[in-house]
């Protein structure tokens, strides 16, 4: 162990190593520290965030924040909804995005090349573009005030996105494997399900994930489309709760850190596809 | 016979995706387009008798001075952002590029940031630019930049830079991310003739890395622009546009025509104005990508 410490040490490529690796922390220390930032914040007591001097650890720790969140039945309720929406636009965002990604993947439908250049051009219509027109339309229908009416919104940019990173994925299954499947007597739709879906577990994650945290970090459609407070995800509450805690921002903070659970979650367990699948999207296809 | 049969199946699984992105983004657009023709307020929403006005709308925006200010932040915002997040993530990217053990893992990591819901990073954003409890005045004091607090986001010169900071933070990993991945596509041995030949690290940089990187960097920039034109979550909660607008962009500033004034209408123009922007740039990044396409 010793011997390799010293090797390390004295190779340049191993000092070479161990600098640059202390500088990408460095780096990591400094461009993270805002969030850095939101946890500390949360865990001070009142005393220290009203003090004159700003502090950057908690002097006394608190979990005070957070239990004040957790005990509130209107945080409780946000968090719900936060929930139903995503999962509701996740699940119509993956039934319409999968078969669609396969459909284009395998088989040589015509039109392919226009259907996905406009699916690429739908991920540059912002939500505020597209509000008012959905507000209305949504009025007439009367899903104003549902979790459908976000969930909608936010899938119909969720399904060209998963055409987009999950195509590449279902075009490098080899041909021979639903060949053989369809030999071995599977329908259409066994092979798909039994034989297709299997086969790219890691692209399907990625997919699952992310439209599950695009309807997770939603704001524009569910703060718009859920006239009633009691309906809208806490991201649109962030804005309610704020005010009412005026500059109690260790609970606000505690808000924060509770909504950004899951994108730290995500990250440590699924990063390496997320890098992968994100690339994949932006510069080829 | 059986190719046909082959074809329709492709259909099968094609079709529902497709006709579910047209109804629910392409029925909404020409709806948005024609209500940008018509005088839609609360005052004849109920009624539904909302006469056409041709272009009254636009000639009414455009005209505007407010409008005209909201242009500009837009621009600002965008272009500001765009320079600092690209060279940034460019000099990141760079770095994280060099082959060493912590290098993926910690590239990965910066990308939290980009994946933050933004209305939380606003949020934050509002308390790091805060007057008396914000981290940027304390560390400035403390540096000896400045000698009494700034109102980063009370005063109606400074909260725009405030607003680009935040966005910088959350653009920079994802910048980062894909020129990173156009540095590494770039074949060591190239690098290697070069140097061979006598080039610098400036020359190889100049001469080899743009060139090459050129696709990566104008997909970066476009793709740059297109999500940074059409901001609106990180000023809803942050500013709320204010103070005096000097922070609100086209999206916010649609929603608050449609949403705040019930001027549906003006608020239908605003994103049509916001969507001629973006599918300028929008069509120069599919020439630029469709060849790639198969």
């Amino acid at each position: 162990m010793l011997e390799k410490i010293k090797f390390t040490l004295n190779s340049r490529r191993g000092r070479k190593n161990i600098i640059f690796s202390f500088l990408a922390m460095l780096i990591a220390v400094i461009f993270l520290f805002p969030i850095y930032w939101l946890l500390m914040m949360s865990f001070k007591p009142d005393i220290e965030i009203f003090a004159k001097v700003l502090t950057y650890y908690p002097h006394e720790f608190t979990i005070q924040p957070w239990l004040e969140n957790l005990q509130n039945q209107e945080f409780l309720c946000s968090l719900r909804n936060s929930f139903m929406i995503a999962t509701t636009s996740m699940l119509l965002s993956i039934i319409f995005g999968v078969p669609a990604a396969y459909g284009m993947g395998r088989y040589k439908v015509s039109g392919r090349k226009i259907i996905l250049l406009t699916f690429l051009v739908t991920q540059m219509l912002p939500p505020s573009l597209m509000l008012t027109p959905m507000y209305l339309i949504f009025n007439n229908l009367g899903l104003l005030g549902t979790y459908l009416a976000p969930a909608i919104a936010i899938s119909s940019g969720a399904v060209p996105f998963i055409v987009i990173i999950l195509r590449p994925y279902f075009k490098s299954i080899p041909r021979s494997l639903d060949d053989a499947a369809r030999i071995d007597g599977c329908n259409l739709f066994q092979s798909f399900f039994r034989i297709m879906i299997p086969a790219i577990k890691t692209g399907i994650i990625v997919v699952v994930v992310i439209s599950f945290l695009s309807g997770w970090n939603d704001l524009a459609y569910s703060m718009t489309f859920n006239v009633k407070a009691e309906m809208r995800p806490l991201t649109a509450n962030i804005y309610k709760f704020q005010s009412k805690y005026g500059t109690r921002w260790n609970a606000i903070m505690a808000y924060g850190a509770i909504l950004v659970i899951p994108v730290i979650l995500v990250f440590v367990f699924l990063q390496k596809y997320i890098v992968g699948g994100l690339t994949a999207g932006a510069v080829k296809e | 016979m059986k190719i046909a049969a082959k074809k329709f199946e492709g259909y099968i699984f094609a079709l529902p995706g497709f006709i579910y992105t047209v109804v629910v983004l392409g029925y909404p657009l020409i709806y948005n387009l024609i209500l940008s023709f018509k005088d839609l307020n609360i005052r004849n929403l109920r009624s539904g008798n909302a006469v056409l006005v041709g272009l009254a709308n636009y000639k009414q925006l455009f005209t505007d001075s407010t409008f005209q200010l909201i242009l500009r932040n837009t621009f600002i915002f965008t272009i500001g952002s765009l320079v600092f997040q690209f060279t940034i993530g460019f000099i990141l990217a760079l770095f994280f590029s060099k082959k060493f053990k912590l290098a993926g893992p910690i590239r990965g990591l910066l990308l939290i940031a980009y994946m933050m819901p933004i209305a939380v990073t606003a949020m934050l954003g509002k308390n790091i630019f805060g007057v008396s409890e914000g981290l940027i005045n304390d560390l400035l004091l403390k540096m000896g930049f400045i000698s009494e607090p700034v109102q980063w986001l009370v005063s109606t010169s400074t909260a725009l830079i405030a607003v680009i900071a935040v966005n910088c933070w959350i653009g920079i990993p994802f910048n980062m991310l894909i020129l990173t991945s156009g540095l590494t596509n770039i074949p060591q041995r190239v690098y290697d003739s070069a140097a061979v030949d006598g080039a610098n690290a400036w020359q190889r940089f100049y001469h080899i890395t743009l060139p090459l990187m050129r696709p990566a960097i104008m997909a970066v920039l476009m793709l740059g622009f297109i999500y940074t034109f059409k901001a609106f979550d990180l000023m809803f909660i942050m500013t709320r546009g204010g103070p005096l607008n000097s922070t609100d962009v086209l999206g916010t500033y649609a929603y608050k025509l449609s949403f705040t004034k019930y001027q549906f209408s003006m608020g239908a123009a605003t994103g049509m104005v916001l969507f001629c922007c973006l599918l300028v740039i929008g069509l120069f990044y599919l020439r630029l990508i469709a060849g790639e396409e198969d």
